[in-house]
């Protein structure tokens, strides 16, 4: 019999894990990932912890109106001379297992010996699978009000 | 009457044509297609009917670089003179995440201003998701190409 309750609550705990999270710890967390992945990857330039963030079919639409997949903003971070992203005014909208999550941007950076800054909008779309949230869209634009 | 008949139509097709099949890529494919098509649309014939149920209310739209609410969005379209915008779709690729998907693709976006047509392309990504038996938007923005 406690063989059996056990079995359940490790049954309970499994199906919690898989459970999509509440809203304020949903939010907390998809701001910490946007965080790690807009402010300290770009610095640490730590391919395997943005690879792990980015789902297999994650797509890019960049500011300059290019279309990136996974492979191609991995190989972009490694190649990248300097970057500084500095996100503000983030906002999380919850549409089940699904978020998007919106912000203004500047980047600071060098490509080619130059030295550039951008500002722009932003909007990441994240999907809640296997127990942990994916970055699956992003989207870049120029502009902000 | 013809607007009554094709909003019969899209509430037809948008809910009752998907029910059941979010394990049918293809015929989710083909609504989320079908659903760009009728908001360009209903975008050009200012028929903010159709476009109100496409929109999820919550809807995060970023348009030119700003970012504006359904309602926001909804009142431009109503007031806005289309005959002086035009939007040419020139692909759409839609890739499907469950019971989310985005859909990516191109546009030509001509203008009337000041007797002259300005044109600029666009890339945009929209994000759908799968509510209450039919496909909703619930994301969208686009970047002008520059390159």
């Amino acid at each position: 019999m406690r063989v059996f309750h056990l079995a359940l609550a490790f049954l309970g705990i499994a199906v919690a894990d898989a459970q999509i999270p509440n809203d304020f710890d949903a939010e907390s967390k998809l701001m910490a990932m946007e965080h790690i992945e807009k402010v300290q990857v770009p610095r640490t330039r730590d391919v395997k912890v943005l690879d792990a963030m980015l789902d297999d079919g994650f797509l890019c639409v960049d500011v300059e109106g290019g279309l990136l997949n996974k492979t191609d903003v991995l190989a972009h971070l490694r190649a990248a001379d300097s970057l500084e992203f500095i996100p503000n005014s983030m906002a999380v909208e919850l549409q089940g297992d699904t978020a998007i999550v919106t912000g203004l941007y500047r980047i600071r950076g060098a490509g080619r010996g130059k030295p550039f800054v951008r500002r722009g909008r932003f909007v990441d779309t994240w999907l809640y699978r296997g127990g942990r949230w994916v970055a699956i869209a992003s989207l870049s634009t120029p502009g902000g009000n | 009457m013809r607007a009554v008949i094709r909003w019969f139509f899209l509430v037809l097709f948008s809910s009752v044509a998907v029910w059941g099949q979010q394990g049918d890529k293809g015929g989710s494919v083909a609504t989320i297609r079908a659903l760009e098509h009728e908001w360009a649309e209903g975008q050009s014939r200012n028929d903010t009917r159709v476009l109100d149920l496409i929109f999820d209310n919550a809807l995060v739209y970023v348009e030119y670089g700003k970012l504006v609410s359904k309602g926001e969005y909804l009142a431009r379209i109503k007031r806005e003179n289309s005959e002086l915008d035009q939007i040419a779709f020139e692909g759409v690729t839609v890739h499907i995440f469950g019971s989310t998907a985005l859909a990516t693709g191109t546009y030509c976006e001509r203008e009337l201003r000041s007797g002259k047509t300005e044109q600029r392309r666009w890339r945009f990504i929209d994000t759908w998701v799968y509510k209450k038996g039919s496909w909703v938007l619930v994301a969208a923005g686009s970047a002008p190409i520059t390159r």
